[in-house]
């Protein structure tokens, strides 16, 4: 502690903070700020003059079954995708530290999805998942022409597929992110659990998790906050939000009411809307997430 | 640095590999489509090419217009990260050579944007991008994308800046080193690391942002970037072969980079979600 006794204590060159301070408030707290004004107004477009309206739009938006169907789809998005990726990232990045024939090969892999852009990964899965694709490809070779589907124009499949593919891209990421975490914990630990007998089920979960429990939270909140703020892009580009109502999450009706339909107002309240949820979200997992990475110490 | 012994499961084993070939399938069916013809895409989805439709690349790249879309990624890409780096850099230096409560409000506001996805505040973006009148133009994503960046970039480079030894900042203040001597050569080439971290995770993340250039710059073909010129080519009669085509030399550049320095970009992106 004797570093920080020492460092500059004259706040006269935190004025070098100021150039990000202003870009940061310009462009991200600023936006963020402005939903809250936009949501109170009538605008239809963003050529056009807005009208002030107070809390109109929120009584609108609130009796709109599209509203309901949103909130609902996006919920069954985080509430799969989450829960699911998470526990297997966590595994597979302890497979890794665990250093099996070929981690190395494993390790580069698993990472190299998250290479690929959101546009590209749609472009991908536009083919793979398309009528004559080749997911209904592989179902035909293997006898199973029953199940082949228009996946993406099915409105019993439409939700589902894009929720595989947020976990197509997002498992093997995360396993590479875990296994960096666990590769820094004192082996010492986990060699004497093994002297002891202990089984490898018994050493991951009871032993490995407690110890990065608050970076496993960390991940966790920010695919949560991925998964539930970005997935109008892929929305966009593959469903459409459809068909109907059955792809259409908070995300994409944030997007849609933009500019498709022309309503900035409604657009914004759901904006709002989606930002409470993501907060209340962050909560919820802090609280799941708890704490027991005192009792390991 | 030690880890746990290698131990034996073969479930952990099969499931490993099985989530690769879930992986690979799909990338797998990209690239031998990319040479295939619709007829063959549907009828041998998995078959290597009967006839091996070169051209497929070509008629991509002109109907994209890809070389352009191309250059103004990178055009965007390099203004952005070197604007990135000419705020970030100051700031991080400040912030690690001070100690102060205003120093920790400033460090707390940017820990609480790291949370905030930027696609929270899109039409807003938006409405300020016409405001200030570059809608439709690369130089607002220039200015933007930094600021979508600052928080994580400041973070890190903060921590970095953390690890110079006190008794050189010392020793050069008393030789009369001031603020850019002691910035230039003593903070920036001790945490030349962070610097290649942050450089690395930031340039990936503007190289593929996808939302803001397509509602911001938009379609227009001299402006937009190769994220927004590869879908244009799905239609109501798409061409798969072309459009795999095209998704193969998007994503090429990056595996390139990948392949050439695998080790050095999985340790900057970790370092990216680990530290942040």
């Amino acid at each position: 502690m004797s570093l920080t006794s020492t460092r500059v204590h004259s706040p006269r060159v935190l004025w070098l903070t100021v150039p990000s301070l202003v870009w940061f408030a310009v462009f991200s707290v600023g936006p963020l700020a402005a939903m809250f004004v936009i949501a109170t107004l009538r605008w239809k477009g963003l050529l056009y003059e807005p009208t002030y309206i107070g809390l109109e739009n929120i009584g609108r938006v609130f009796a709109d079954p599209t509203f309901h169907a949103a909130v609902r789809n996006s919920v069954i998005q985080v509430a799969i995708a989450i829960p699911v990726m998470i526990p297997l990232a966590f595994m597979l990045g302890y497979h890794l530290t665990t250093k099996p024939r070929g981690y190395r090969i494993l390790s580069v892999l698993y990472f190299s999805p998250g290479l690929i852009s959101i546009s590209m990964t749609g472009m991908i899965f536009y083919g793979v998942l398309s009528p004559n694709g080749g997911v209904n490809g592989l179902l035909r070779g293997i006898g199973l022409d029953s199940w082949a589907t228009a996946w993406l124009a099915d409105p019993s499949t439409a939700l589902p597929s894009l929720i595989a593919i947020d976990l197509w891209r997002g498992i093997g990421w995360t396993a590479v992110l875990f296994a960096a975490r666990l590769a820094s914990l004192p082996a010492e630990v986990i060699e004497a659990a093994q002297i002891d007998g202990a089984g490898r089920m018994r050493i991951m979960w009871r032993i490995a998790f407690p110890m990065v429990k608050d970076y496993v939270r960390t991940l966790a909140m920010l695919q949560f906050l991925w998964t539930l703020f970005t997935s109008a892009a892929l929305i966009l580009l593959l469903t459409k939000g459809g068909p109907g109502t059955s792809s259409t999450t908070l995300s994409y009706l944030v997007y849609a009411k933009a500019f498709s339909q022309r309503d900035l107002g409604y657009s914004q309240v759901v904006g709002v809307v989606l930002l409470l949820l993501g907060v209340a979200g962050m909560f919820l997992i802090r609280a799941l997430l708890r704490g027991s990475e005192e009792d390991s110490r | 640095m030690n880890t746990p012994r290698r131990s034996r499961s073969p479930l952990a084993t099969v499931l490993s590999w099985l989530y690769v070939l879930i992986l690979g399938i799909p990338l797998y069916y990209l690239v031998v489509s990319a040479m295939k013809s619709n007829i063959e895409i549907f009828t041998r989805p998995f078959a290597l090419p009967a006839n091996w439709l070169w051209e497929n690349f070509g008629t991509a790249w002109q109907t994209a217009d890809l070389g352009r879309a191309l250059l103004n990624s990178v055009l965007v890409s390099l203004v952005a990260i070197a604007l990135t780096l000419g705020l970030a850099v100051p700031a991080a230096y400040a912030l690690a050579r001070t100690d102060n409560r205003l120093a920790r409000v400033i460090t707390g506001t940017f820990s609480a944007g790291f949370l905030i996805p930027p696609f929270a505040a899109l039409i807003p973006t938006v409405v300020l991008a016409i405001q200030v009148g570059l809608y439709g133009t690369r130089e607002f994503q220039m200015l933007f994308l930094p600021a979508s960046a600052l928080p994580l970039s400041v973070l890190l480079l903060t921590q970095f800046m953390r690890t110079v030894p006190q008794a050189l900042v010392e020793s050069a203040a008393l030789d009369g080193a001031g603020h850019w001597l002691l910035l230039t050569r003593v903070f920036v080439p001790i945490a030349m690391p962070g610097v290649v971290s942050v450089t690395i995770l930031q340039l990936l993340t503007f190289w593929n942002e996808y939302l803001f250039s397509l509602t911001i710059t938009g379609t227009g073909p001299d402006v937009r970037t190769v994220q927004v010129a590869l879908p244009m080519l799905v239609s109501d009669a798409t061409n798969l072969g072309v459009l795999a085509a095209g998704t193969v030399l998007t994503v090429l550049p990056v595996y390139v980079v990948y392949s050439l320095m695998n080790r050095r970009m999985q340790e900057a992106l970790t370092a990216g979600a680990v530290k942040g």
